[in-house]
């Protein structure tokens, strides 16, 4: 179990601090406040939350595909040591690609539609390679079969929109793992996909993640996949993470409102009554006026159980509640294991 | 695809069968009576009588059309039966009796100084235009982009003749940075060739680089959010390489249609520019023959000037699917 | 002379859609206008230099001496390559510039037989550009070729009318030309040679006391016979004058240069300056452009001449519609054009008197001057007999007595309401016959508004440019009131006054058959004291106002500049043209 303290830097990919801020002409949008958490190769963590809560951005921040003309990051990206918050942009070029790599949301749109697959797969092979035309083909073709492309030899010479979306994925897949990275960020790369496609994808990056023993950061707001596939989870809601930890942890002794809402509104198997699926009432807060307490304050219908206006007017530290186990909420432990049993009361785990 | 060219081409020809068919109907309905436009000053009814049948023009039109369709084909021999024929041959637009030339003949002695004319300022706006406005379009809503847009604005309001007479005046009359222009073949006197048409293909390029700008740059400005740009990026690929082979090539269709239509546009002539800056071209010839009244030579402008547009239509659509691999041509 | 055929007479009325063709101007010694800023130029004459002569036309209309018939081109070709037997003086003065000096003849002319014969005899050492000496044979043989009316076309045709040969009766010569020989025989016994080749002498078929002006044309000018290569002949003419064609290319870019003739001998040529070296014809430049050369005047546009300044730059350049602003005096001139502008009444639909007076008083002058150009486009007419047109011209009083009182410029709608009383007819009903065009259409308007305002209702009718002349010289066709332009062929009004008034002039729009007036006319043509003559002019002009055969409306002006190093800078009345066989580039 890692330490999830940011002093002792020993896990291969650290993230400390990490700020990203958009000045605009309405005012400073906050879009990553502080967000840290950490992972080794071969492990995976989930980033979990709803749209607009940061994640993507993180995701990006940590690709230095954040454009620093229009936003400023502050903080700390260690990967194996080598800080890639402030390196230059060709250093940045370098390392995307070869040592992390991403695979996106939408395999449709994410694909260039006017190249063939082959010459956008081994565009990325010579990019950070010098290798002969041959090699580079003869790695995408590799690289397609192990995604699980049928004649991924007469397919290479296919553009785009002769694959469906699930291969367009394997493709995505492919290509993002085409130089061994040793970090890959997945950013919701089911959303978009049929629920049959889904499951194949998440075992293939797991299956691929064990071959490469690559660390994997999952972005995603789907709950329901991170179980089977992450090793740790940060849940961030208005540009924070407000509960991190193992999956246990989170799964089983949840603690933050914010979290307990988003495993209600998770379908289960063993659910039977609908009414049970609780979205979280109300909205994502506006990553411009970020409210001055706690962020989920204008959502939490457990506010009643702090002392005084403490929601609304102090902002929560991410604190641990058990080893590795971080909350950031008001609430007393006591209070918050309250909360848990009641919110979770009838999806058949609270017992566990 | 070749199936597809086959189609489109047959359908060409159709269209110019149908366009040669409404031009000549149109001009036959004119008030203008060509056989009057014949015989210069010293008319009698007689003559014009006499020149009405030269010309052929006693037949009915359907009938005239037949001849002047038959004549683009074989050619076409008019006032057969008098001692001294006028012989056209193919592809005979029509005989010019006004310059006593055959249009056909006309417009290829147009041509080279127009073709030159179009050219070179197609190549200079295309440059400019998409250059800088992909320049802009990386500098979105910086003062860079600002200004661009900003200049390219007046270029895009600015009249030809207004640029053009600028152009002549400080540079050629005050200056003299350059001999007045005087066109000569390029293969000829390639230095006079170039002095001549340096100026007109600023001032072409310019008018026309403004809207290249304006159109390069918001073409940028979309594509640059797509997820494949993410991706490229996300490949490591160096930013000019994500710019010009991933971003450019993406946004270039609406361009390439609107540079291909430009210039057929231009290859049917530019009047002003052609005026100011002395160029014996095609927009010089369509001037000519409207002021004279030429009505052949009309007529077979108006045809060869369609048939560039109709021609760059189908070239252009060819040219989508070599752009973009998701057109079928069928 | 009223001679010239109607063809020719439709090109002078080209005018009327601004095309200047077939205009040669008249004299004038009237202080009241000509050459507004003319003057010397720059200087004293200097051999040696270039003058460019900027113009957007793209070619000449023909190169060939027989068929050249634009005022214009006459005095350009004539003041370099071409020789004719007489010519113009060069001089400002409308008297003068209008007078004859000889050119290739030893004199201006022998005349014999009651005007029927003319003899001239050619000067010593005139020579062709390949140093053939000029013979009598050779003149006869240029003015043979426009009896090749198939071949040579274009040019003037007196030679037809007025030679004493048959002709039938639509007015065709039995003399064919010298391409077919038909009716050789018939020509060489018209015009016939000393036997020394010396003396050319031309037989008429009547009298015509001014023969001597017609061989000013070009169509008189010498053609070696050898050379002759009939329609093509322009393409390669062969100068007899100072210089010769070295070079030319038409259309835009293309240019024409006139290089010295070797075999030009200056003694036997007092009549032209030959002061430049070159002259180069620079084709199909933009108006706006050929302005802006001309008054930067920088490198060679110094020595540049152009043919007319652009209305967007009148005011810059001139001060008034007869001065130039400080800075182009000098260089710059406006003055009145060949042309007069009218309406022709049809008086065969408008018999009564009255009712003509009443149209011309209604008229409002001021506002179709305004619509024509303003001040720039030309001076109130008072007759067809313009002031530079010099002894024919007296002001005939029009609008201050002819009509009964002074009359406005603007119409007096209220007298010809009275007039109209006075006619015991009705009110009239009219249409008004003109070529149609953007500016002419709202002058209709103008046409209709003004007569309404006097109860007349008049009725626009446009006609096709194109087939203008041939709808209103039809008496079928031709309505009440039509529009037309007119400029004399050589200062006399003879040129005029016969053609426009009398049943056998060729361009009678009004078809005024005045049996006491025709006397008059046929006296005019043949007195032979020139000075009586223009007393006969002024006094038939008067006549005719006062008849109100047409309402004058415009004497036509026109603009022009140099550069700042040509010189002399006027208009020359004889064509109404730059005085080219004088000008010289100033150094």
């Amino acid at each position: 179990m890692t330490d999830l303290t940011p002093t002792p830097r020993r896990a291969y990919i650290e993230v400390e601090d990490l700020s990203v801020q958009f000045p605009t002409e309405d005012g400073v949008v906050r879009a990553v406040d502080g967000v840290t958490f950490a992972i080794d190769k071969g492990q995976t963590i989930a980033i979990v939350g709803e749209s607009g809560s940061g994640k993507s951005v993180t995701a990006q921040a940590i690709m230095g595909l954040v454009n620093a003309r229009t936003a400023d990051v502050t903080g700390h990206v260690w990967i194996d040591g080598q800080d890639v918050v402030g390196m230059t942009d060709d250093e940045l070029r370098k390392m995307r690609g070869s040592t992390m790599a991403m695979i996106f949301q939408d395999p449709m749109s994410s694909l260039h539609p006017f190249y063939r697959i082959g010459a956008q797969l081994t565009e990325a092979v010579n990019v950070h390679n010098k290798v002969s035309k041959k090699e580079a083909r003869d790695r995408a073709i590799e690289m397609l079969h192990k995604v699980g492309i049928p004649s991924p030899e007469k397919r290479i010479e296919d553009y785009p929109h002769q694959f469906s979306g699930g291969m367009r994925q394997r493709v995505m897949i492919a290509m993002a793992l085409i130089n061994s990275p040793s970090l890959l960020i997945a950013d919701e790369p089911t959303t978009a996909l049929d629920v049959t496609v889904q499951a194949q994808i998440m075992e293939l990056i797991l299956e691929l993640q064990q071959e490469y023993n690559t660390a994997v950061v999952l972005i995603t707001h789907d709950l329901g996949i991170v179980a089977d596939a992450a090793d740790q989870v940060a849940v961030m809601y208005g540009a924070r993470v407000v509960e991190s930890g193992v999956i246990d942890d989170i799964f089983y002794a949840p603690e933050m409102p914010y979290t307990l809402g988003l495993l209600a509104s998770v379908p289960r198997l063993n659910q039977v009554r609908a009414e049970r699926l609780d979205p979280i009432p109300g909205n994502p807060p506006s990553p411009i006026r970020l409210p001055s307490g706690c962020v989920f304050n204008p959502r939490c219908v457990y506010t009643d159980r702090v002392e005084g206006d403490l929601c609304a007017t102090e902002r929560p530290a991410l604190l641990p509640t058990s080893p590795g186990h971080m909350v950031r909420c008001h609430m007393s432990k006591e209070e918050r294991g309250v909360v848990a049993t009641i919110a979770l009361r009838g999806l058949g785990r609270e017992e566990t | 695809m070749s199936a597809y060219v086959v189609r489109r081409v047959i359908s060409m020809i159709l269209l110019l069968l149908l366009l040669t068919f409404v031009v000549f109907v149109l001009f036959s309905l004119l008030p203008t009576d060509p056989a009057r436009l014949t015989c210069g000053k010293s008319c009698t009814p007689e003559i014009i009588e006499a020149n009405r049948h030269r010309l052929g023009l006693d037949l009915p039109v359907i009938q005239q059309y037949w001849e002047y369709l038959k004549g683009i084909f074989v050619g076409r021999t008019f006032a057969k039966d008098s001692p001294d024929p006028v012989v056209c041959s193919a592809p005979c637009l029509g005989y010019s009796f006004k310059r006593g030339e055959e249009v056909f003949v006309l417009i290829k002695e147009g041509f080279p100084a127009t073709f030159w004319l179009a050219l070179g300022a197609f190549v200079l706006w295309l440059a400019a235009g998409i250059s800088v406005g992909v320049y802009a379009a990386l500098r979105r809503g910086k003062w860079q982009d600002k200004t661009v847009m900003g200049i390219s604005l007046a270029g895009y309001s600015l009249p030809s003749f207004f640029l053009g007479l600028m152009a002549i005046f400080f540079i050629v009359i005050r200056l003299q940075l350059l001999p007045y222009p005087s066109y000569v073949s390029p293969f000829e006197n390639p230095t006079q060739f170039l002095q001549t048409m340096i100026l007109p293909w600023i001032v072409l390029a310019i008018l026309y680089a403004a809207f290249y700008m304006r159109l390069t740059r918001n073409q940028m400005l979309e594509v640059l959010g797509e997820d494949y740009i993410r991706t490229a990026r996300a490949k490591g690929l160096p930013e000019r390489i994500v710019i010009r082979k991933h971003a450019l090539r993406a946004g270039l269709t609406p361009i390439v249609t609107a540079a291909g239509l430009d210039l057929a546009g231009l290859l049917g002539g530019a009047i002003i520019t052609e005026s100011i800056f002395s160029l014996p071209g095609i927009g010089s010839l369509a001037v000519n023959s409207v002021n004279d009244a030429d009505l052949p030579l009309i007529v077979g402008i108006t045809l060869v000037t369609a048939t560039f547009i109709i021609v760059a239509n189908l070239i252009v659509d060819l040219l989508y699917a070599v752009i973009d691999p998701r057109v079928r041509l069928t | 002379m009223g001679m010239a055929n109607k063809g020719l007479r439709l090109a002078a009325v080209g005018a009327v859609t601004a095309l200047a063709l077939a205009a040669c101007g008249g004299g004038s010694s009237s202080s009241s206008d000509s050459s507004a800023s003319g003057s010397a130029g720059s200087g004293e004459p200097t051999k040696g230099g270039t003058i460019y002569y900027l113009t957007n036309a793209e070619q000449f209309d023909q190169i060939d001496p027989q068929r050249i018939y634009t005022g214009e081109d006459l005095a350009f070709f004539n003041g370099t390559i071409y020789r004719t037997l007489t010519a113009y003086k060069f001089s400002q003065d409308a008297a003068e510039g209008t007078s004859l000096v000889p050119d290739l003849a030893t004199d201006t002319g022998t005349v014999a037989d009651g005007g029927k014969t003319w003899s001239f005899t050619l000067v010593d050492g005139a020579t062709f550009q390949d140093g053939a000496a000029i013979t009598c044979a050779d003149v006869a043989y240029g003015v043979s070729r426009t009896f090749a009316t198939d071949v040579i076309t274009g040019g003037p045709t007196y030679a037809i009318s007025m030679l004493d040969i048959p002709t039938a009766e639509d007015g065709s010569s039995a003399y064919k030309g010298p391409y077919t020989g038909e009716g050789q025989d018939l020509f060489d016994k018209a015009v016939t040679c000393s036997a020394d080749g010396k003396t050319v002498t031309f037989h008429l078929n009547k009298p015509v006391p001014d023969f001597n002006y017609t061989t000013t044309l070009l169509a008189f000018s010498p053609v070696p016979k050898a050379s002759d290569t009939g329609e093509k002949y322009g393409d390669a003419p062969v100068a007899s004058g100072p210089y010769l064609i070295e070079s030319n290319k038409n259309g835009k870019g293309g240019k024409m240069v006139l290089a010295r003739n070797p075999k030009w001998d200056a003694a036997s040529d007092t009549y032209r300056g030959a002061f430049p070296d070159n002259w180069e014809v620079d084709y199909g430049i933009d108006p706006k452009v050929i302005d802006q050369r001309t008054m930067t005047s920088s490198g060679n546009d110094e020595t540049a001449i152009n043919l007319g300044v652009e209305p967007e730059q009148l005011a810059v350049v001139f001060k008034s519609p007869t001065e130039a602003n400080p800075e182009y005096a000098g260089r710059a001139i406006s003055t009145l054009d060949p042309y007069v502008r009218y309406f022709a009444i049809n008086t065969q639909k408008v018999p009564n008197l009255k009712i003509r007076q009443a149209i011309a008083v209604a008229l409002d002058r001021e506002a179709l001057r305004k619509n024509a150009g303003g001040d720039f486009s030309g001076d109130y007419a008072d007759g067809v007999i313009k002031p530079n047109m010099g002894q024919d011209y007296a002001p005939t009083g029009m609008w201050d007595t002819l009509l009964g009182q002074k009359i406005p410029d603007t119409g007096d709608p209220e007298y010809a309401k009275k007039l109209i009383a006075e006619s015991g007819e009705a009110a009239p009903t009219i249409t008004f016959d003109y070529p149609q065009s953007p500016t002419a259409d709202k002058a209709a308007a103008i046409v209709v508004d003004s007569l309404g305002k006097a109860g007349i209702t008049a009725k626009p009718n446009p006609i096709e440019p194109g087939q203008y002349y041939g709808v209103v010289f039809d008496p079928e066709k031709a309505h009440e009131l039509i529009n037309a332009g007119w400029g004399p062929d050589w200062p006399n009004a003879s040129t005029i006054i016969p053609e426009l008034f009398t049943p056998t002039g060729g361009f009678n729009l009004s078809q005024y058959d005045n049996p006491e007036y025709n006397t008059a006319v046929d006296a005019a043509k043949v007195e032979l004291d020139r000075a009586k003559q223009a007393k006969m002019w002024q006094d038939l002009n008067t006549q005719a106002m006062k008849d109100v055969v047409v309402v004058p409306t415009r004497f036509g002006r026109e603009q022009r500049m140099t550069g700042t190093k040509i010189g002399p800078v006027y208009l020359w009345p004889a064509y109404g043209s730059w005085p080219y066989g004088q000008m010289y580039a100033g150094q």
